[in-house]
């Protein structure tokens, strides 16, 4: 009797401790397993196990088993009927406890081949207020291991257990749904800033599977005849092998995507082996439950999301809700992606028809000019040839007649140099941009006095072939000067869009009026007569797109133009000047922006740096550079005395716009070399080198 | 003499022509656009035979237009319905040969043929004669 007063307190007291251990649990995953085990620990028990009933309420179906045998047993699908002669099964009926004191002789005893030394057994109902979820099973190998008073202390641990496992689920649905509100928020952010639909549609099907932990997702659009689904992404291999196979399903109600589409209603099937409409897709023979969401835009199905699961009964009310909010959004992601496409094609269209526009004018124009321009030519000649032949030569009319000639040949060659110019060969790097303002202005005669220059310290440096940009400012300075003003204010500055700078070309000159200012982009289109070719803006256009930027113009009749250009701005890196073995270097240079520049790089170095313009004494040097568009004095006495001075073979003119004529030339003058400016301190290290 | 008035802004074009035609034996007025064309015509009207004005040069705002010939064909067939016009011009334009015609032109003689222009000249004028 102590005996048994003894056992059944220390079996109070375990169940206390294990129900105690249990209910701390809130892991759904985690719970059964841990329970069985904490049973058996605390109780010292051979085995246990938790059994769920099924949907149906016919099977109790083994979810959680102490040790190997109860893996097996889970693997195997181990199941007992409710009501059957099994004690889970009998507990479950009568929703009460059972016990089998000695199993051997006990005739409702499952002989379990897993579980071979059982030889007591206690089944219990797990409880929750008036539903039966399902049983406990705990065993042992003593005979006669339980009493009947036993039933109520272990009943106590199996109704705890009951409500652990009710709080488990209740917190596994909260987590579930804050997930899929989550998963829908997820997929409503990213779909609708997505607005190319040939990335958009991968991606959402990627989002919708990562985030809700599915084993498909498609999308389907409606075809241009209305007719058909097509699927215009799928997830993984699958959905990739059933895009490349054109895989498409008939509008109507042979497919749970077809009446989807058909009726406008999602539609859901929980076990797709039964369901009449789903449409058996070997590509994805793991698929246990289906549901397809019609995508609806403004009272019109654009076409169908499928999402698929492993499961069986996959899909919860909570899914239903969210995944129709997530497929609402993505409607109204692939409505803004085709509106976009739609634009972009009306944009094409536009594009094609003044392409052609400005080709076949900017043909006529050409045409026009050059005939023109070829006309005196052939006028002159042929009026030559008739007076050598009457043998009329007058030497002043012949004079005249070769300088037509010859003018008319330079405007062609001009022409030919604008229109080829801008396509040379680029080299775009970080180049000070103040030097080449100075270049421009000096190669088109600008007055250095009409020009207001304010570069900000950030917008110093912008990334452009030299040349190029040189031959593109000095279009614009050219035109504001012709344009008569008197004042041309150039400014550069940061812009609020990344890496980008903005430079101001205001001028005060006489400006153009709307008609002008829409044809000023037009080659050979020029107000300021004959002698002008009219390619100045287009080219100066050419090189700024050619140097990612971009360029516009406004202007006012009598009151000036502005001209913007956008540039990526250039960063020039602070690499370590290498001197290689120059120790004095002779700079011929105007005390100007690139020459303080130069002067700065070269600071922490070991080369003497003189920098003069005085040219009746020139100092000893290893190097001497000489700037071509020298303005303080004329480039033609510099050489002249760097050549008295013996100095020719040392000397390297630097350019900001090289020229290969003008290459040519100075090489033939007998230049050590002709370069393009350096603006970093590893250029100066490659010119010193 | 029969004297020209040439109207054409290109002036290389403009001297070259002038040449041709002085050698040819004609006298030559110029003129480098529509309004200074109107003004030397209306100046020189008693003196003037024929004038050949180039199609598309800067029309009587100074600025360049397609067709301006046309507007200064009007205005000196206003100044002188009689005056036998030839339009020059750079290309093959079968409409702006019509509306130069119905504009009262002689003839629509495109550039580069300029020994013909002499010839035609002198033809227009005999028939004119």
């Amino acid at each position: 009797m102590t005996n048994d007063i003894h056992r059944h307190a220390t079996l109070l007291k375990a169940a206390a401790r294990a129900a105690k251990n249990i209910t701390t649990i809130l892991d759904p995953y985690d719970l059964l397993q841990r329970t069985v085990d904490i049973i058996c620990d605390e109780f010292g028990f051979y085995y246990a196990g938790v059994f769920f009933l099924d949907d149906a309420k016919q099977y109790a179906v083994l979810k959680a088993g102490r040790g190997e045998a109860g893996r097996e047993m889970i693997n195997a699908g181990h199941r007992l009927a409710v009501g059957g002669n099994s004690m889970i099964g009998a507990s479950i009926a009568n929703r009460q406890g059972r016990i089998a004191l000695d199993v051997g002789a006990e005739a409702v005893f499952f002989e379990n081949p897993h579980l071979p030394k059982t030889r007591s057994e206690m089944a219990l109902p797990l409880v929750v207020g008036e539903d039966v979820i399902g049983a406990l099973t705990v065993q042992s190998t003593e005979e006669a291991a339980f009493h009947d008073e036993d039933i109520a202390a272990l009943q106590t641990m199996a109704d705890q257990l009951a409500i652990a496992i009710q709080n488990s689920n209740l917190h596994r649905q909260a987590e579930r749904r804050s997930r899929l509100l989550k998963a829908a928020n997820r997929v409503g952010k990213e779909v609708t800033s997505i607005l190319d639909l040939e990335k958009l549609l991968p991606q959402t099907v990627n989002i919708i599977c990562e985030s809700y932990g599915l084993y498909y997702a498609g999308v389907f659009l409606v075809d241009e005849a209305g007719e058909y689904a097509v699927l215009r992404a799928g997830y993984g291999k699958a959905g990739k092998a059933m895009v490349a196979d054109g895989h498409k399903l008939k509008i109507g109600t042979d497919s749970m995507i077809g009446a989807c589409i058909a009726m406008s209603e999602a539609r859901i099937a929980l076990d797709v082996g039964e369901e009449r409409v789903h449409f058996k897709n070997p590509h994805l023979p793991h698929t246990r439950s289906e549901m397809a969401l019609p995508l609806i835009y403004g009272g019109r199905v654009l076409g169908a999301v499928t999402i698929q699961s492993s499961e069986e009964r996959a899909f919860s009310e909570d899914d239903i809700t969210t995944l129709t909010t997530m497929a609402e959004h993505l409607a109204v992601a692939i409505n803004n992606a085709h509106l976009i496409e739609e634009l972009k094609d009306a944009h094409d269209e536009i594009l094609r028809n003044k392409v052609f526009e400005a080709l076949t004018t900017a043909s006529t124009e050409a045409i026009h000019w050059i005939g023109n321009k070829t006309l005196p030519i052939s006028l002159t000649v042929s009026r030559l040839r008739e007076e050598i032949a009457d043998g009329k030569v007058d030497l002043e009319s012949l004079k005249e007649d070769l300088d037509m000639i010859s003018e008319s040949a330079a405007q062609i060659i001009q022409v030919k140099e604008q229109l080829i110019g801008a396509v040379r060969e680029q080299r775009p790097r970080p180049i000070l941009f103040a030097d080449v303002v100075q270049t421009a202005a000096h190669q088109r005669d600008i007055s250095s006095s009409m020009l207001k220059v304010k570069i900000d310290h950030a917008a110093a440096y912008v990334i452009a072939d030299s040349t190029q940009l040189v031959r593109a400012v000095g279009n614009i300075l050219q035109n504001a000067a012709e344009a008569g003003a008197k004042s041309i204010k150039i400014t550069a500055r940061e812009t609020e869009e990344r890496g980008i700078l903005e430079i101001m070309v205001d001028d005060d000159g006489s400006g153009m009026d709307r008609d002008v200012m829409e044809k000023a982009w037009s080659p050979f289109f020029t107000t300021r007569g004959v002698d002008h070719h009219g390619l100045g803006l287009p080219a100066a256009m050419h090189v700024i797109s050619q140097a990612q930027g971009r360029i516009a113009i406004v202007s006012e009749k009598d009151k000036g133009s502005t001209v913007a250009i956008y540039l990526p701005k250039g960063i020039v890196n602070d690499e370590p000047l290498k001197a290689g073995n120059v120790k004095n270097l002779l700079l011929i240079d105007d005390n100007d922006d690139w020459a303080n520049h130069f002067s700065e790089l070269l600071k922490n170095t070991n080369v003497k740096l003189t920098q003069t313009t005085d040219l009746k004494k020139l100092p000893v040097a290893d190097l001497v550079l000489v700037d071509e568009n020298i303005t303080a004095i004329p480039l033609a006495d510099v050489l002249t005395a760097i050549a008295k001075a013996g100095l020719i073979s040392k000397t390297v003119i630097l350019t900001s716009a090289i020229n290969p004529e003008r290459v040519t030339q100075f090489m033939h003058d007998g230049m050590k070399d002709v370069s393009v400016k350096p603006y970093s301190a590893g250029e100066v290290s490659e010119l010193l080198k | 003499m029969t004297t020209v008035l040439l109207v054409d802004d290109e002036k290389l074009i403009l001297r070259s022509l002038e040449k041709t035609l002085l050698r040819a034996g004609f006298d030559v007025i110029t003129a480098a656009d529509c309004k200074s064309g109107s003004e030397t015509f209306s100046q020189n009207a008693e003196v003037i035979n024929i004038a050949v004005l180039d199609l598309n040069m800067p029309g009587f705002d100074g600025m360049p237009k397609t067709g301006a010939g046309l507007d200064l064909l009007a205005d000196l067939k206003k100044q002188k319905d009689s005056l036998p016009v030839v339009i020059l011009t750079a290309y093959d334009e079968v409409t702006k040969a019509k509306d130069a015609v119905s504009g009262g032109a002689s003839a629509f003689f495109v550039k580069g043929r300029e020994q013909g222009l002499v010839e035609l000249i002198q033809k227009i004028l005999q028939v004119a004669g």
